[in-house]
């Protein structure tokens, strides 16, 4: 018998690069191989499952029969290296862009892992009353906006939420016949608000503020952007609206004495 | 929120607790006595299935049932793992926790299924050593349960049932006894379940799993995606009556049905326990 650690190295190259396992002569018969063709097949459906569960939307867009065979792919290319499935597929729209596929299904699996990481992370509470009113008497270059855990901005060419929307299980799904996908400058918000997922359009305006929300510039700096670039913009609608309960509050806001 | 007392797990049973049946299971609780989850869906730092969990946990006792260790392998234990589950466990105070007796991965890389050990003296030094490592790092006694295996390994030396009964011995970690898996790799290796049974040690099974397989090809395969079959039914009758009344999960992953129908099978189980209680061994 080889050492425990040769005969699990080699199994493992049995299961993922096709070989026979013939590190024990008694492996090398017609059961044997019939053996490991099961466990073969057991782990690629587990981790082609996991994709399935990670990227819904960009299956019922391309199909089953396609999804399975970019799957294939993904597990040949990135093996797993963690016991927690959960950020099994964090690769699957780099992969996606090294085989150059077309845009929309790059920038839809982009968003869709977003929404995935959305479902973990670590809950944003909304501001108090009484704290909002203390801001109000606080010189705004003494307070830095942050972006919430809840949120992320993706940079994208294609409206690929609409094909998102479209595209939900509880859709019909005709909703993506004639769906425009012209390109359009902005961006995307996804949230987490209530336990759901919400994805919203930015303007290019918009997109350039959160930016800087994200990179946690003061009031201050923020007020004097929108006065001077966006003259249109009525920025305390804008902020409240990133503040509703249900969409999920998109930034907090710090204090620095 | 933390809770600090865990709930004891009568001698009933139990279902398996998956996201699919959250709404259901908040806006009508299953009458059953508890449940069981893989701590692996809850390693997130906030989110619906964390909340979730925290309002099922102050109605049902929870037994956790890890799927990402690999303690029968070579490589170390990954240790962030490892802080995860004590993290997941010292938040939800879980009656149980349990392991598989299998490995998935080597060098760093993961398969993510419980293959199977040769069953020989070295893997018994590696387990031994990992469940040791494990249970002082959890600050607790864990539960080891049996896997499928579609294939044995020729040079094996020693029996499962033995295996497990030393790593017990050894570690002091109890039994999560999967019926339906001794069921599985009876008929595909042509073994006599009632044998194995025999041979694993009765006060240390503290739990055990009931579930359904599929056929493919010629092997009968651990899915989790079907109800309970008759044979594993008399196969757990059999073991009620050899072991005594024991903590009974319905354990279903895949191809998930209403709720209702796993309360079923639940109701099943406990049927039988009931008629254990009344004729006692």
């Amino acid at each position: 018998m080889p050492p425990l650690h040769e005969l699990q190295r080699a199994f493992a190259a049995a299961m993922m690069e096709g070989k026979g396992l013939t590190v024990t002569t008694s492996m090398r018969t017609g059961p044997a191989r019939r053996s490991l063709a099961l466990y073969r097949r057991l782990i690629r459906n587990n981790y082609v499952q996991t994709l399935k569960i990670t990227y819904p939307v960009l299956r019922r867009l391309i199909g089953g029969h396609y999804f399975n065979v970019f799957a294939r792919g993904y597990l040949k290319r990135y093996p797993s290296t963690s016991g927690d499935l959960f950020a099994y597929g964090q690769h699957f729209p780099l992969f996606l862009l090294q085989l150059e596929s077309p845009r929309v299904l790059i920038e839809l699996a982009r968003l869709e892992w977003a929404c995935h990481e959305l479902h973990q992370v670590a809950d944003s509470p909304l501001p108090s009353q009484e704290w909002i009113q203390t801001l109000a008497t606080v010189d705004p270059s003494a307070v830095t906006f942050r972006l919430n855990p809840t949120v992320r901005l993706l940079r994208c060419v294609l409206p690929v939420h609409r094909v998102w929307y479209a595209l939900q299980p509880e859709a019909d799904g005709n909703g993506i016949d004639g769906l425009s996908l012209s390109p359009e400058e902005g961006g995307l918000l996804v949230t987490r608000g209530r336990g759901k997922i919400h994805v919203r359009s930015l303007s290019p305006n918009q997109w350039w503020l959160l930016q800087a929300v994200r990179d946690r510039k003061t009031v201050a700096v923020v007020e004097c952007m929108a006065r001077e670039f966006m003259p249109d913009l009525d920025l305390a609608q804008f902020l409240t609206g990133l503040s509703d309960p249900v969409m999920g509050p998109v930034f907090s806001l710090e204090i620095h004495p | 929120m933390t809770l600090h007392c865990p709930a004891p797990i009568p001698a009933r049973a139990g279902i398996g607790l998956r996201s699919y049946h959250f709404r259901e299971i908040m806006e009508s609780p299953p009458p059953v006595a508890w449940m069981e989850t893989h701590p692996e869906n809850y390693f997130g730092e906030g989110g619906t299935a964390l909340r979730t969990l925290e309002r099922i946990r102050v109605d049902y006792p929870l037994s956790f049932h890890g799927v990402g260790l690999s303690l029968g392998s070579t490589d170390s234990i990954d240790s962030t793992h490892l802080r995860k589950l004590k993290e997941v466990f010292d938040r939800f105070q879980p009656t149980f926790v349990s392991e598989h007796l299998s490995w998935s991965s080597v060098d760093g890389r993961f398969l993510n299924d419980l293959l199977p050990l040769p069953y020989t003296e070295e893997s018994l030094n590696l387990v031994c050593a990992k469940i040791d490592e494990t249970q002082t790092e959890l600050q607790r006694s864990m539960l080891i349960e049996n896997v499928t295996q579609y294939l044995t390994w020729p040079d094996s030396t020693i029996p499962e049932a033995e295996f497990m009964a030393e790593v017990v011995r050894r570690t002091g970690c109890g039994i999560l006894l999967d019926l339906n898996n001794v069921y599985v790799n009876a008929v595909n290796f042509h073994l006599d379940p009632v044998r194995f049974l025999n041979a694993i040690p009765s006060e240390a099974v503290q739990e055990i799993h009931l579930a359904g397989f599929d056929r493919v090809g010629r092997w009968l395969v651990d899915t989790h995606g079907q109800a309970v079959y008759p044979e594993v039914w008399s196969l757990y009758e059999w073991a009620l009556h050899h072991f005594g009344p024991r903590p009974t999960l319905i354990e279903w992953d895949t191809n998930l049905p209403p709720l209702a129908e796993l309360v079923e099978q639940a109701s099943q189980a406990d049927a039988m326990l009931g008629a254990c209680y009344a004729t006692p061994a």
